[in-house]
């Protein structure tokens, strides 16, 4: 199809499906190439020094920024194209899964109970911070499913993020969880983790390339939408890993204490809420064997960030549906996991390299452009 | 199901319909490309099935009457796309207003 690879349960594209789909990423990887970086110029050459001007000071942080930059003429063009290209990616996106979800859906029944394990809970409350707005602008949202064992949502999301990422996350989108892992390799080298959970694993992207890495382990995902488990289950089963998925909130699991000696999340953090994090901290020190780890990967936090960086990391914040977007960035991550049980001594806030940018020495590029680590994790590590 | 994602959309200009032409123009330039590799493969499959070869499509050059049927053809399609930049002249030339629809609803209400 393109450069992701098409594994048994990957949803197909016809002629004109594809041509769409290419089109958004064209105009994605267009966007952040030749249009975005115009707003930095525009930042410094009208908008900073009209703020000076007001001012009689620089701007200090991103909510200054904001205050000037959404009127400028320029910013609120490329503002438009961007958020108008993410609702062309889930509409090309969904038009194609819709067309064969039955199809799907067949085929993620024949891959039940093959390898590893799937376990879901109908009983399981939708999290408000869930309910309130579809995620990164996904109509329905990790959660809506339109038929009895419905995959839809877990088909949209595996090809859209391929699409998002401009494939700059691999053939598999694993980058974050292969991103971790290299860095676990690196530091942590006689690491041998009996047991893993990756909490929030929506379809798997970043859950497998831990089965590859520690293969004597027992890998266990949970997430807490039934139609992204499915498909991740089924996905697995194509791709050979053996995974144990269930139906559970990050905030409160039904694992027993001290069960794991690896927890990893992947861009989980910032798609929950103030009162969920702070619950997610606590379970993980709940979950914990002692010398075990919480490694929780992220964009970069906004603390000591140049004030445009920030503002446009924070796009997503009111123009993606990510509300808890800024919040999270801007929380302070050593005093959460004391908070939460975790020595002080123990907490590490690094930036490591995307292991696919290493590899294919890719042009750095976020949806926003290059700016503020476009091109590297960050990774919120915690010891117990 | 609702293709649109729940949440207030922003908006971005300062009137609000030029958030929807903007978006409404995107979709019409998506399409434009589908269309585009559409027609790209019909192309490419011609030339490997040995029908024709894109060399001889670069190297077509239309002969009188074909130059005068594109010509024509692209009068009538610019006038669809502009029809409402057209129609507002005719309209003022007719000396239409807001007032003389008001007009004719009395006209047709009595």
């Amino acid at each position: 199809m393109d450069g992701q690879l098409e594994h048994d349960i990957l949803p197909r594209a016809t002629q004109d499906e594809l041509a769409r789909q290419n089109f958004v990423q064209s105009l994605k990887t267009y966007l952040a190439g030749e249009i975005s970086p115009g707003n930095k110029v525009v930042y410094e050459k009208r908008v900073k020094p009209a703020f000076e001007r007001q001012h009689g000071r620089p701007p200090r942080d991103r909510r200054d920024v904001r205050q000037m930059m959404t009127s400028d003429p320029y910013y609120q063009m490329w503002s438009a194209l961007q958020r108008t290209s993410q609702e062309m990616m889930w509409d090309a996106v969904s038009t194609s899964v819709e067309r064969q979800l039955e199809e799907l859906a067949r085929k993620a029944g024949g891959l039940k109970r093959k390898l590893g394990s799937l376990t879901l809970d109908p009983s399981l409350p939708l999290p408000p911070y869930h309910a309130a707005v579809d995620i990164h602008c996904q109509p329905g949202g990790y959660h809506t499913e339109l038929r009895k064992e419905d995959v839809t949502a877990g088909a949209i999301y595996d090809r859209a993020v391929y699409i998002y990422a401009m494939g700059r996350m691999g053939a598999l989108n694993d980058d974050m969880g292969a991103s971790v892992v290299a860095y676990l390799k690196k530091k942590y080298q006689g690491f041998r983790p009996a047991k893993i959970l990756d909490m929030g694993c929506s379809v798997g992207h970043s859950t497998l390339p831990y089965v590859d890495a520690y293969p004597e382990a027992e890998v266990h995902a949970i997430d807490v939408a039934a139609p992204m488990l499915r498909y991740a289950h089924a996905r697995a089963v194509a791709l050979g890993r053996q995974v144990h998925f269930s139906q559970q909130n990050a905030e409160s699991t039904n694992f027993p204490d001290e069960s794991f000696d690896l927890i990893v999340s992947h861009i989980l953090l910032h798609e929950t809420s103030g009162k969920a994090v702070r619950n997610i901290m606590r379970e993980c020190h709940r979950l914990l064997r002692k010398g075990a780890m919480a490694i929780h990967a992220e964009v970069p936090q906004y603390a000591g960030m140049d004030p445009y960086d920030a503002f446009m990391l924070d796009w997503d914040t009111y123009n993606n549906n990510e509300p808890f977007w800024g919040y999270l960035h801007d929380m302070d991550l050593r005093q959460l996991a004391v908070e939460s049980g975790f020595d002080e001594t123990t907490v590490a806030q690094t930036m490591v390299p995307s292991a696919f940018e290493q590899a294919k020495a890719r042009t750095r590029l976020l949806q926003g452009g290059d700016f503020a680590g476009a091109g590297q994790w960050f990774l919120y590590v915690v010891g117990k | 199901m609702s293709r649109k994602a729940k949440g207030k959309r922003p908006v971005y200009f300062n009137d609000p319909e030029n958030d929807k032409l903007l978006a409404i123009t995107m979709a019409v330039a998506g399409e434009l490309s589908v269309l585009r590799e559409r027609l790209d493969t019909i192309e490419r499959l011609a030339s490997a099935k040995g029908l024709f070869s894109l060399n001889e499509i670069e190297e077509y050059r239309p002969d009188e009457q074909v130059s005068a049927e594109r010509e024509k053809w692209r009068a009538d399609y610019l006038e669809r796309i502009l029809r409402v930049v057209h129609h507002e002249l005719e309209s003022a030339e007719k000396g239409e207003t807001p007032e003389s629809y008001e007009n004719a609803l009395k006209l047709v209400s009595s």
